[in-house]
């Protein structure tokens, strides 16, 4: 297909043509060549130790993988960043319902169950070979983009009047009056996700699933009361869980005191990470020289690659990985702000919302903060399919950034 | 259209649009909540993690290192190889050698057995219980299979105990063992929880020669003796690695590995010689039974004038290479008598109401103790004794050195001696009659001594007693030289009693160590020398770091005082209560000793300390053995029928042993004229010559002849040619037609004196080969034993050695 010339091509394809938000996109390369660096030597040990199949003791396995789907990542941010996002929005409920029947996919046989937990499902779907990834990391970006979809029309979309003849018709005007009607579709919506990913056994994939929905939710405008009601609901649960099981109870001790817990068991992880982290003081020790990697620290590749990073990087290096995520979500908000029109602004509040709270999750963890959730760290923790789905997000973020408006030249 | 249509006719739950958006007035809150979003997702949420990083990686920094340093580090020292011991020849007494031990950790079987089932899905309870309880059997088999001597019912214990994680299931493990060990673990990749780890194992290949001088080496290093005192040189400086590790215990080699080599320990030479140690541990044995010696028994070797000590032995001994055996018989009786006491003793005070089975425990345990440390002492250094009539001759050498006496002096022995309000007797209770001072000491008579002691006066005594060293311990390198604390009268408190009785060596104290110092000091030129036992310390690359020169402590005597004390001292042995010691062609010197311990009466140390060549002594020989047996309480004769005394007991073991030792360190032997006639002769042949010739042929080797039958021509001869007889024996010569008998009946000669029975040997045709005490015979002198029996047969002109003796009372104060 040649190339059209600009002169053909209409106000909507000019605007697609503009140029992506380069910050962005350097920051985002920047973490991911960083991520690659410390993903290799946090994980050749493991790699070198596993004698099992595919990895066959090879040190290199990780990266090798890491490097690939890192590569085809960066091609699908970039493809997907030439793509002109209004079509997202007719894909949006297209991409709810892939994801929709991904999840429920995850419970027949074709999912792949690891440990009790069915979170995974072959690339090829029905050729039980080759990689896995988990429709969870789909349906996060559906969700968002399926609520942004919508609720980007808010301001268009009338609010709705009953009759009050009836005491159905009075019911709904009541609920039409605080919001609670528009709500409905998104509540369905929600449960259904949430519900088919909780139940996967992947309680921190529902988390966040919740976590992108909610600040998508919040930033289009609806009434603060239902985050307050929501988030009050919450609490009593917490609260009253925490009064009727032990087992949340003691998930609490633990996470006030987690150097109580057995260093053999439920303290292991958390006090290797810490390990690794002091070991590191101010400088580190040096890229490569981790001591914790040595089977110390459980799954080094994975979850608690950063403290790994800090290890090596000492303070510093962590503090500058800290300080590039900020800044690749700030300019993630930034271009939410000067999005073109809503939907845009929307879909990045969410998808960059996400990626916060994924760092938070996991760093949080790695540091002793909150109690252990098993959320990676974006393009640091090994997982090709994972690393690809972001890169992918990110390459939204960017067809999004194209059509950000120049400025006005009063 | 159709909502619309729905809501007219007022149907609940259809609605119609109204004007109002539903996101009217939006914007501004839009706004307001993404640049919220932006500041808690932007920056907010980076503080707590920037602070919990700074909290951990610098606050905590330290604390936290140091526990991930714990586990990171692999630390471990590699044992330098102890050094070896040897004799002075370089023989070798002590080494080390690798064995190895098998440890089993039933806490890490346990945990060998998974708790999940091939699906990784978690065991129940019940069934991984089961699958462990499998798998401990399972265990004990192959261990019992491994290691058959083990106690199975030990080892099912054990392996149970899964609280323990080390378990020493065998150690000592030999080279050749391990190969099959090794072999076992690694094909059953029993590594987790069996496995064998190094360590050494010290090796004496003497076994228990000079036991507790060398002193045996524990899981603490040296215990006793010279191990003990040497530790430090002899187990060298453990190397250490330090490297980082894997989770799996690997060690990795990167920069922050540290290296540092062992440097094994020193090489230890000693004074000891094998040979001569060995001549007194036997002669120590032989002691025992002959005289039925109780409390055991020591002796020392020792170069005089060094102070080298050539052999320093204690018995009961034991074998350091299981230490903690006892193994000689009669300990093992003591040590069940004296269980059996210990078992009254707890019974009678029994206030925790044990058992008797408990009690017998407690006293078979107590009596175990005092029996393994009663073999591990060396009595030649550790316990003092009265020294007895062996003490005369530092008496003897200070009153010399005083002028107080001289050779010329006479002294008058009535068997008594009034000292105070005290009568004090001789051991010869019919007194000695007149004698010179050479005849006094060679008597070792009491009352002349107490009369010496007198002349020498308290002061002097005591100055003298100091100035030998007997107030000081001696300060050899070995360990445990007794206290001294108690072991004389305080000056103020010696009273002319006390004086009396010192001056023959009772009522006080040395160790045997201090005494042999002493006594070399007397005859050695008058310096008091230190005793050492470890001659050189080297490397193990034969660099020698430390060689002991002997060190004069100070000049006690004259050289002058100290010849003519030693002149005297080689009379006791040839013609005093020495004589047992005699041996014909080594010129030796001693004193012999018994001495009453305690006041049972029944229990007495006879003792002798004999030197040689008189002349220029080469070696001095301490010999004691503690409480030989009496026959009967209060008798003066053992249970093996010997005299109980220095003199016939000490002397007579000490003469054999002094000349074995000269023999070994090649020192020629002298005979005096006396000695010469005795010596053995070559028989010539003298068949066939006339009987003038064969008279001179005889002559000339100093051969007397008697003749039987008649004419000019010797047609036989008894002996045969070259037979070697001792000297001026009669040989029989057969005249004309006369023959000897084939075989005779040796005549019985033991209780004969000296001619009586030589005559009586040669009249049956048999000769005479004298030994034992020297050519001065006197009345006491008889025949004690004989080689072939009284009434035996043996063939005519058989040599027959027969050993004669003295009967001495050199003792105590009766």
């Amino acid at each position: 297909m040649a190339r059209k010339a600009k002169r053909d091509l209409t106000m909507e394809e000019q605007l697609a043509r503009g140029p992506l938000d380069l910050p962005f996109l350097m920051l985002v390369l920047l973490l991911l060549g960083i991520g690659l660096v410390m993903l290799f030597s946090a994980s050749y040990y493991t790699a070198f130790r596993d004698s099992k199949p595919p990895v066959n003791n090879n040190p290199y396995f990780y990266i090798t993988r890491q490097a690939l789907y890192a590569a085809a990542g960066v091609a699908a941010m970039y493809l997907i960043s030439r793509i002109n996002y209004q079509h997202f929005r007719w894909m949006a409920p297209l991409a709810l319902g892939v994801a929709i029947v991904l999840l429920i996919l995850c419970y027949t046989p074709l999912g792949v169950r690891i440990n009790h937990q069915r979170r995974w499902l072959y690339v090829l779907l029905v050729i039980p070979k080759g990689p896995t990834f988990q429709p969870s990391e789909v349906a996060k970006v559906a969700v968002v983009l399926f609520f942004s979809a919508r609720l980007c029309k808010r301001d268009t979309e009338h609010k709705k009047r009953f009759t009050k003849r009836t005491t159905t018709g009075r019911l709904l005007n009541w609920l039409e009056k605080i919001g609670f009607l528009e709500l409905v579709p998104y509540g369905l919506v929600l449960v259904t996700v949430l519900g088919l990913v909780a139940f996967e056994r992947h309680v921190s994939g529902a988390l966040l699933v919740a976590v992108g929905a909610a600040a998508v939710l919040l930033v289009s405008g609806i009434s603060l009361w239902w985050f307050f009601g929501l988030g009050g609901l919450g609490v009593a649960l917490v609260g009253i869980m925490y009064m009727t099981t032990a087992y949340v109870r003691k998930k609490f001790a633990l996470w006030l005191d987690p150097w109580s817990a057995d260093p053999q068991v439920e303290g292991f992880q958390f006090r290797q990470g810490i390990y690794s982290i002091a070991s590191g003081g101010l400088l580190g020790r040096g890229l490569g020289e981790s001591n914790q990697k040595y089977g110390f620290v459980p799954e080094p590749e994975n979850d608690m690659i950063f403290s790994i990073g800090v290890e090596e990087l000492g303070l510093v290096g962590g503090y500058l990985i800290l300080i590039l995520f900020s800044l690749l979500i700030l300019r993630g908000y930034w271009i939410a702000l000067h999005a073109r029109d809503k939907f845009g602004m929307l879909t990045v509040v969410g998808i960059v919302t996400l990626l916060a709270a994924q760092v938070f999750f996991n760093i949080g963890v790695v540091t002793g903060l909150i109690p252990n959730t098993g959320i990676s760290l974006p393009f640091f923790s090994y997982g090709g399919t994972a690393l690809m789905i972001h890169l992918a997000e990110m390459g939204m973020i960017l067809s999004i950034s194209r059509q950000i408006p120049a400025p006005r030249k009063d | 259209m159709r909502t619309r249509r729905k809501y007219e006719q007022g149907i609940g739950w259809a609605g119609a649009p109204t004007g109002a958006t539903r996101g009217s007035h939006s914007k501004r809150a839009i706004f307001r909540r993404t640049i919220f979003l932006m500041g808690v997702c932007g920056v907010l949420m980076f503080i707590p993690l920037a602070w919990r990083l700074w909290d951990i990686a610098i606050v905590h920094h330290d604390e936290y290192q140091k526990l991930a340093a714990q586990q990171q580090t692999k630390d471990y020292a590699i044992s330098a190889r102890r050094g070896n011991i040897y004799d002075r020849n370089g023989n070798m007494m002590a080494m080390s050698a690798t064995v190895y031990k098998l440890i089993l950790s039933p806490l890490d079987l346990m945990k060998s057995v998974s708790n999940k089932d091939e699906d990784g899905k978690p065991l129940p309870e019940e069934i991984y219980q089961a699958r462990v309880a499998a798998r401990q059997d399972q265990m004990v088999e192959e261990l019992m299979a491994l290691v058959p001597t083990l106690d199975r019912e030990r080892v099912t214990k054990q392996v149970h105990n899964t609280k323990a994680a080390y378990w020493e299931v065998k150690t000592n493990i030999e080279e050749e063992e391990a190969e099959a060990l090794r072999a076992y673990i690694a094909e059953n990749k029993t590594a987790s929880y069996l496995y064998l780890i190094t360590s050494t194992k010290r090796y004496y290949p003497y076994s228990g020669l000079a036991a507790q001088a060398l002193g045996f080496v524990n899981d603490n290093g040296g215990a006793y003796g010279i191990e003990a005192v040497y530790n430090e040189l002899l187990e060298g400086t453990a190397g250490r690695v330090y490297t980082t590790r894997t989770a799996g215990g690997t060690e990795r080699f990167n920069t922050y590995a540290q290296y540092i080599d062992a440097v094994d320990g020193y090489d230890l030479t000693l004074t000891i010689d094998a040979t001569i140690q060995s001549y007194l541990e036997k002669t120590l044995e032989e002691g025992i039974v002959d005289f039925d010696v109780q409390e055991g028994a020591f002796a020392i070797a020792m170069n005089p004038k060094t102070g080298a000590i050539l052999g320093i032995a204690s018995s009961p001994e034991f074998d350091p290479n299981s230490y903690s055996k006892v193994t000689d018989e009669r300990l093992l009786a003591q040590m069940e008598t004296d269980k059996n006491e210990i078992f009254e003793k707890l019974k009678a005070a029994n206030t925790e109401n044990l058992t008797d089975s408990e009690l017998m425990s407690k006293a078979e345990a107590q009596a175990y103790s005092n029996a393994v440390n009663t073999q591990w002492r060396s009595r030649a250094i550790d316990s003092r004794y009265e020294p007895g009539s062996v003490f005369k001759a530092v008496v003897l050498a200070s009153a010399l050195e005083e002028g107080v006496v001289k050779e010329s002096d006479h002294f008058f022995c009535s068997g008594v001696k009034k000292v105070a309000d005290r009568e004090i007797q001789c051991s010869k209770k019919s007194g000695h009659k007149d004698q010179d001072l050479t005849r006094a000491v060679g008597n070792s008579c009491n009352p002349a001594f107490m009369e010496i002691g007198q002349r020498l006066g308290k002061d002097k005594f005591y100055q003298y007693f100091e100035a030998f060293g007997l107030m000081e311990n001696t300060g050899i390198d070995l360990p445990g030289e007794a206290s001294l604390k108690g072991a004389i009268w305080d000056k103020d408190k010696m009273g002319e009693v006390e004086l009396a009785t010192a001056s023959f060596g009772q009522r006080f104290e040395v160790t045997p160590l201090q005494m042999i110092c002493a006594f070399s000091a007397v005859i050695n030129g008058g310096n008091l020398v230190k005793p050492y036992v470890v001659q050189t310390v080297a490397a193990q690359d034969g660099t020698v770091i430390q060689n002991t020169q002997t060190e004069v402590i100070r000049q006690v005597i004259s050289q002058q005082t100290s010849q003519r004390a030693a002149d005297i001292l080689e009379k006791v042995v040839s013609e005093g209560t020495g004589g047992n010691a005699y041996v014909a062609g080594y010129r030796i010197g001693g004193k012999t000793g018994s001495s009453e311990v305690g006041v049972t009466g029944d229990h007495t140390l006879v003792s002798f300390m004999g030197y040689a060549p008189a002349d220029d002594p080469q070696v001095i020989v301490l010999l004691a053995y503690d409480r030989p047996q009496p026959k009967e309480p209060g008798s003066d004769w053992s249970t093996t029928g010997v005299y109980i005394s220095g003199g016939n007991m000490a002397a007579k073991k000490a003469g054999p042993l002094i000349a074995q030792i000269l023999d070994y360190m090649g020192i020629e032997k002298v005979y005096s004229a006396d000695e010469s006639a005795a010596v053995d002769v070559s028989m010539p042949k003298v068949t066939g010559m006339s009987l003038a010739n064969a008279e001179s042929a005889l002559k000339k080797k100093n051969l007397k002849f008697r003749t039987i039958g008649e004419g000019d021509a010797v047609s036989r001869q008894v002996p045969a040619a070259s037979t070697s007889i001792p000297g001026g024996s009669t040989v029989i010569l057969y005249l004309g037609d006369a023959a000897p008998e084939e075989s005779a009946a040796v005549p019985d000669v033991t209780g004969m004196t000296y001619e009586g029975a030589r005559n009586a040997l040669e009249k049956a045709g048999f000769f005479m080969r004298a030994s034992g005490v020297s050519t001065y015979y006197g009345n006491t002198t008889t025949a004690e034993g004989q080689s072939v029996a009284g009434g035996d047969v043996a063939a005519i002109g058989t040599v027959v050695d027969v050993r004669f003796f003295n009967v001495v009372e050199d003792g105590y104060v009766g």
